[in-house]
């Protein structure tokens, strides 16, 4: 009996990942097959979640992402910086395609970044260093792994980006890192700095004097950098392929007086790959209704300044399963061109229904109500549900105004009027003619 | 010369009207001093409290005033010095068209008043 149970769980514990989730096929770039074995932790924590890796050096001529019109993989990981030109079908363009429809990609940059990633970070609002420089960082640097240029930079995991979906909740190792930094588009209102160096950090090559203003210093020097495009497809760039490798997921670090065995890197790697590669932070929307108070189905038009119900659920994905979602700055808006109301959408029970109650204003038109939430690390929602609002028909105006008596007794007094006036008329006599 | 002086003109309109005027032609004119005083105050009312139900307002008041209308022209048409200018209706005539038209009148006011 209980064998029999356990083999049931079992089945079901396989079967639920097929059901919920899509697709795991990877594609990983290298540049150098040592990399595998150098990044072995990495590659074999993302297995371990169920990834499928497919191995390919990023020159060879048959790579594709599509075949025959189908899309082959769901993720990229391009650990390739040294590239000058993706080989096959691979391109900036063909890999903007490939996020266009979808695709999640991660990719690492270095300071000897060829053209091919440098042209990836430009599709994407991000902008590599100049080639050879690092981000350096006299004051917060590993002495045990830094080769004395302090280029072996430590990161606070307080210069992490506020947004639990994309850095979790449990990184407080600090973190290293060996590489160039990023420079983020600031026209780009997508793009995230979701690690950046201390203060005390800037970009420059460490052989060289410093003769120009370093392109990123202190907080504004970005060292692991994300962007959700409005499909909500997702990409991470880094400046440093080291930062994924077993010597640094592996390394202690000494920072501030206290040493910790292990840095963060690998616990944030886990982090940013779950963001990535779209298993935490996912919302969706569904079940949108709207109804009169105290009805159950919606009207074929409401009418101004009636009372209006709507409900939507919205769910987040949690370890592969949809949950209801708990967020409490949902607003829903009442739009005619602009918003006549805006209010807040309240939770109605655990399975992420959510419920707004208001009166219709006194215009009529056609509106729309729309839920627009965009939060850093969670997919976009975007609803906008069309109605029409009529203005009342001729039987629904208030009737017997008190404040317009005088005129029903005007109206009435007049009718009276000609009823007398026109019996007087009638029945007079005239009395001189008779005389 | 107290003709000369505007209140001598209006002390001997007073005394002409009074005398000279028929008598049925009187009860057509205070019944159009009863009609005038309700639009009056109608007026004066809509004045103190404003046009809140616009449509109440109108209506009642055109009610006056159309009533004041139809009044008249029955006047001038029963009124036996302009026999010649209305030779082709006769007075029953003239008072069948008042009261078709104020039924008209009372059949909209009564829609409009709402």
């Amino acid at each position: 009996m209980k064998t029999a149970v356990k083999l049931g769980l079992i089945v079901l514990s396989v079967l639920v990942p097929v059901y919920t989730q899509s697709s795991k096929d990877t594609l990983v770039l290298l540049d150098n097959l040592v990399i595998k074995d150098t990044h072995s932790r990495f590659f074999k924590n993302l297995q371990d979640s169920g990834y499928k890796l497919s191995f390919k050096m990023s020159d060879e001529a048959g790579l594709s992402l599509k075949k025959y019109g189908v899309w082959q993989y769901q993720h990229l990981i391009i650990f390739a910086p040294g590239t000058d030109e993706f080989g096959g079908d691979l391109s900036p363009e063909t890999i903007a395609e490939f996020v266009d429809n979808g695709g999640n990609v991660l990719v690492s940059g270095s300071p000897g970044a060829g053209d091919a990633v440098r042209d990836l970070a430009a599709e994407f609002g991000l902008e590599l260093d100049d080639p050879g420089s690092y981000v350096i960082d006299h004051i917060n640097f590993s002495p045990t792994i830094d080769s004395g240029k302090h280029t072996s930079v430590i990161a606070d995991p307080k210069n992490l980006i506020d947004a639990k979906p994309i850095v979790g909740t449990k990184i407080s190792a600090p973190l290293l890192y060996e590489g160039s930094s990023l420079l983020l588009d600031p026209n780009n209102p997508l793009v995230l700095g979701i690690l950046r160096a201390s203060s005390s950090a800037y970009s420059y090559n460490p052989n060289k004097p410093v003769t120009d203003y370093p392109h990123t210093v202190g907080r504004n020097t970005v060292l692991i950098a994300g962007l959700q495009a409005r499909n909500n497809a997702r990409i991470v760039f880094t400046g440093s392929l080291e930062y994924f490798s077993d010597k640094l997921f592996t390394a202690p670090v000494q920072h501030k007086g206290k040493t910790v065995d292990k840095s963060g890197n690998e616990d944030l790697s886990k982090s940013i790959v779950q963001w990535v590669f779209k298993e935490q932070g996912v919302l969706r929307l569904s079940n949108v209704s709207h109804y009169k108070a105290g009805e159950k189905n919606p009207p074929s038009a409401y009418t101004i300044t009636e009372d209006v119900v709507y409900s939507v659920v919205i769910e987040e994905l949690v370890n592969g399963v949809w949950k209801g979602y708990t967020g409490t700055d949902i607003q829903l808006e009442f739009v005619r061109i602009d918003p006549f109301v805006r209010t807040y959408l309240k939770k109605v029970d655990g399975t992420g229904k959510y419920e707004a109650k208001f009166k219709i204003p006194d215009v009529y038109g056609v509106f729309q109500f729309k839920v627009e939430y965009q939060r850093k690390g969670y997919t976009f929602l975007n609803s906008a549900t069309q109605v029409s609002v009529r203005p009342l028909q001729h039987t629904q105006y208030e009737r017997f105004i008190p404040s317009a008596y005088p005129y029903y007794a005007s109206a009435f007094s007049m009718m009276f009027g000609v009823a007398i006036f026109s019996c007087v008329f009638l029945h007079f006599r005239d009395k001189t003619k008779s005389e | 010369m107290s003709t000369s002086t505007s209140l001598g003109v209006v002390q001997k309109f007073l005394s002409e009207y009074l005398n000279q005027t028929p008598k049925k032609l009187k009860i057509v004119d205070s019944y159009l001093i009863y009609i005038l005083l309700t639009g009056i105050l109608q007026f004066a009312y809509c004045c103190l409290v404003g046009t809140f139900p616009f449509n109440s307002f109108l209506s009642g008041f055109i009610s006056t005033v159309a009533s004041f209308v139809l009044a008249v022209c029955l006047r001038i048409q029963v009124n036996p010095e302009n026999k010649l200018l209305f030779s082709g209706i006769s007075p029953e005539r003239a008072f069948a068209d008042f009261i078709f038209a104020h039924l008209l009148l009372h059949l909209v006011v009564m829609n409009f008043i709402g």
